[in-house]
């Protein structure tokens, strides 16, 4: 299950200059998120980032996410680079290869639960048919039978991120990254939810990348990076 | 995506509302004044063409003075030939329009004397109808039918005589009596107060003008076909020193004002689509605005920059169509009813001073127009979105995500 190599960063930078003049970006230092890091992930993994606020976590999984582009370094994807995709090599990428869930308002809105599930499998042009089944699918393997017709404002949060879940696994992608999905949650709707993801990273072996800086949720993890000032600690 | 899009429209649904409501305001207005503006014209030319110009005319060559020409042709026959065998023809007569002077007991006033053909008059114009008293002119003896205010002006009635004085274009002068026969009453005083109708036959003996006319009138089967009976006539008549002429350059008027109102409506319509730009503009912006995450989570998924771009603008595309359905709908309900009903013209009083004009308007539809008006507001609904709509697709999805 695990071992084969699936993400790879090499001397990753991120610095966020201010966005001013040009005439003043070359003096103005800028803030550096994440410094020259290298690390590896492998499939089958559940690895959490760890760090205090400001650390660099939610750039590292933007970074990985392709969703931000590094200021310097690579990132490869089973030994091909991505960090030189155009937008839309790069979408294209994304919607078959990652997942996503955020720490809140993941879904949108206007659609009901399993509408939000079939997204990834409609922009990939899945028939109707089988983009439901398998959003069906995806809802029981999260603990929602049942809720697939409702919209996202008549669920509890814990149920919102659970169809994110849903959402990020439906199209069978080799990585879900989670930027702080249980901040939202109360302690013990959060623990469901790591019971819950852990369960589908067991039973299906789907590779989870998540970022938290609580204990309880960390200690789930089976290797936590600690970041501290956009570097490994 | 459609199914999304149709959603995120009732997101916020008194927003599109107002939006579907002054895009379908806008056009409904637009149609509306689209088919006042028509209709009026269409009126006015009905009326001008139908009473007394005619649609088309054959004058001499030289002639300057289009509505009173002052030179004059003969050889009737021979055009009589050409004349009836033409198929956009629907009726025709020779006139003698001149300016003269007519005397009653009272006093003189001087008017635009037409020599009419008394039988084939009321096939070419609608004069006839607009009878009084008595009569319309019955033969070719010395009878005359004038306007009741010219009547009255000259203190004289039903019955009597007047002298009639007119000038003939070479000059010399003829007068003689004629019987007033009937009166007619058309409603503007351009025509009751100055215009009288004598026979032909007799103003060309008053005259000395026999087997001449200065004004050949034609009504065609087809208005709409004016040019085309206009270049065949021409090339039928060629060689002749005869020119054929369509109501537009007789009656210049008309024509300036139909430019005059097509300008107004031009500028009005201008305005409203800046209106219904700028409302679809400002519900586009907005709820993209308030979306910004959406996207992002979009384009994290995986949408393309295209599909952003698509879905914001097939949004306003619904926004667009339906504003306009629903306009067009509005529209036709309006100019429906208006047409039954009528619509009272205060601009009706106004033009009757030169014309007998109807006060009340029944509206007709003018479907080229409309659908060109339709068609700009729809493609203006999809232009104004196209500014939005690319700053959208344009956005990173880690901006797009911070927002909030
Ligand atoms: N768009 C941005 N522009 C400028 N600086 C930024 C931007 N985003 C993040 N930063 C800075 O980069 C550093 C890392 O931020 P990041 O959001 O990755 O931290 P984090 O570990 O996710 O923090 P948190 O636990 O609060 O979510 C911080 O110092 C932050 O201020
Ligand atoms: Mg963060």
């Amino acid at each position: 299950m695990s071992g084969e190599t699936l993400i790879e960063l090499k001397q990753v930078s991120k610095v966020y200059r201010p966005k001013v003049k040009a005439a003043f970006s070359d003096a103005a230092p800028g803030v550096i998120a994440i410094e020259k890091l290298d690390l590896a992930f492998s499939k089958g993994e559940f690895s959490a980032i760890a760090g205090p606020s400001g650390s660099g976590k939610s750039t590292l999984l933007n970074l990985i996410g392709t969703i931000d582009a590094p200021t310097d370094g690579t990132i490869a994807f089973r030994g091909k680079t991505v960090t030189n995709l155009d937008e839309n090599a790069l979408a294209d990428f994304r919607l078959h290869q990652l997942g996503f869930v955020f720490q809140a308002y993941n879904l949108i809105p206007v659609l009901t639960a399993a509408e939000n599930v079939e997204y990834p499998l409609a922009l990939q042009g899945v028939s109707r048919a089988e983009r439901r089944a398998r959003a069906i699918e995806a809802l029981s393997w999260v603990g929602l039978d049942g809720l697939a017709d409702r919209r996202p404002d008549l669920l509890s949060g814990g149920q919102q991120q659970r169809v994110a879940v849903a959402r990020a696994i439906v199209h069978r992608p080799a990585v879900v990254l989670a930027d702080e999905p249980t901040a939202n949650l109360d302690s013990k709707t959060a623990a469901s939810l790591l019971d819950m993801m852990l369960d589908l990273n067991k039973k299906h072996g789907i590779t989870f990348i998540f970022s938290s800086h609580d204990p309880t949720v960390l200690s789930r993890a089976r290797r936590v990076i600690h970041l501290q000032d956009g570097r490994l600690q | 995506m459609l199914l999304l899009a149709w959603r995120n429209l009732w997101r916020n649904a008194r927003r599109s509302l107002l939006t579907l409501a002054s895009i379908a305001c806008g056009v409904a207005a637009i149609m509306f004044g689209q088919s006042m503006i028509k209709t009026i014209q269409w009126q006015l030319i009905e009326k001008a063409t139908g009473i007394i110009t005619g649609h088309l005319r054959v004058q001499n060559k030289e002639v300057k003075e289009l509505k009173f020409p002052e030179k004059n042709y003969g050889d009737l026959p021979k055009l009589e030939k050409i004349l009836a065998g033409d198929p956009d023809i629907e009726a025709y007569e020779h006139r003698i329009l001149l300016t003269g002077l007519v005397s009653g007991k009272n006093d003189s006033n001087g008017v635009l004397l037409c020599g009419v053909e008394p039988k084939r008059d009321p096939k070419v114009t609608t004069m006839s109808t607009y009878l009084a008293q008595g009569s319309w002119l019955k033969g070719d003896g010395k009878e005359i039918v004038m306007g009741d205010q010219l009547a009255d002006a000259l203190g004289a009635k039903l019955g009597e005589s007047i002298v009639v004085l007119a000038q003939a274009s070479d000059g010399s002068m003829g007068a003689d009596n004629y019987k007033i026969v009937g009166l007619f009453h058309a409603g503007s005083q351009t025509f009751d107060k100055a215009i009288a109708f004598v026979p032909l036959a007799a103003f060309q003996e008053t005259l000395a003008m026999e087997g001449r006319a200065n004004d050949l009138v034609i009504k065609l089967r087809d208005p709409e076909r004016l040019e085309e009976a206009r270049s065949r006539l021409s090339a039928a008549l060629a060689g002749e020193p005869l020119k054929v002429l369509t109501w537009r350059e007789v009656d210049e008027e008309i024509t300036g004002v139909q430019a005059y109102q097509n300008a107004i409506l031009k500028i009005v319509l201008g305005i409203v689509f800046l209106i219904v730009a700028l409302g679809i503009l400002n519900t586009v912006f907005m709820s993209l605005f308030e979306r910004v995450r959406e996207f992002g989570i979009l384009k994290a998924m995986g949408a393309r920059p295209s599909f952003v771009l698509r879905l914001v603008l097939v949004e306003s595309c619904m926004l667009g169509g339906l504003g306009g359905g629903l306009g067009v709908l509005t529209g036709v309900g309006l100019i429906a009813y208006y047409r039954q009903e009528g619509l009272p013209l205060p601009i009706g009083e106004a033009m009757s001073q030169f014309l007998p004009f109807d006060t009340i308007l029944h509206l007709r539809f003018d479907w080229p127009t409309h659908q060109t008006a339709i068609a700009a507001v729809v493609v203006t609904s999809l232009l104004a979105a196209l500014p939005p709509a690319l700053r959208a697709a344009k956005l990173k999805p880690v901006d797009c995500l911070r927002h909030r």
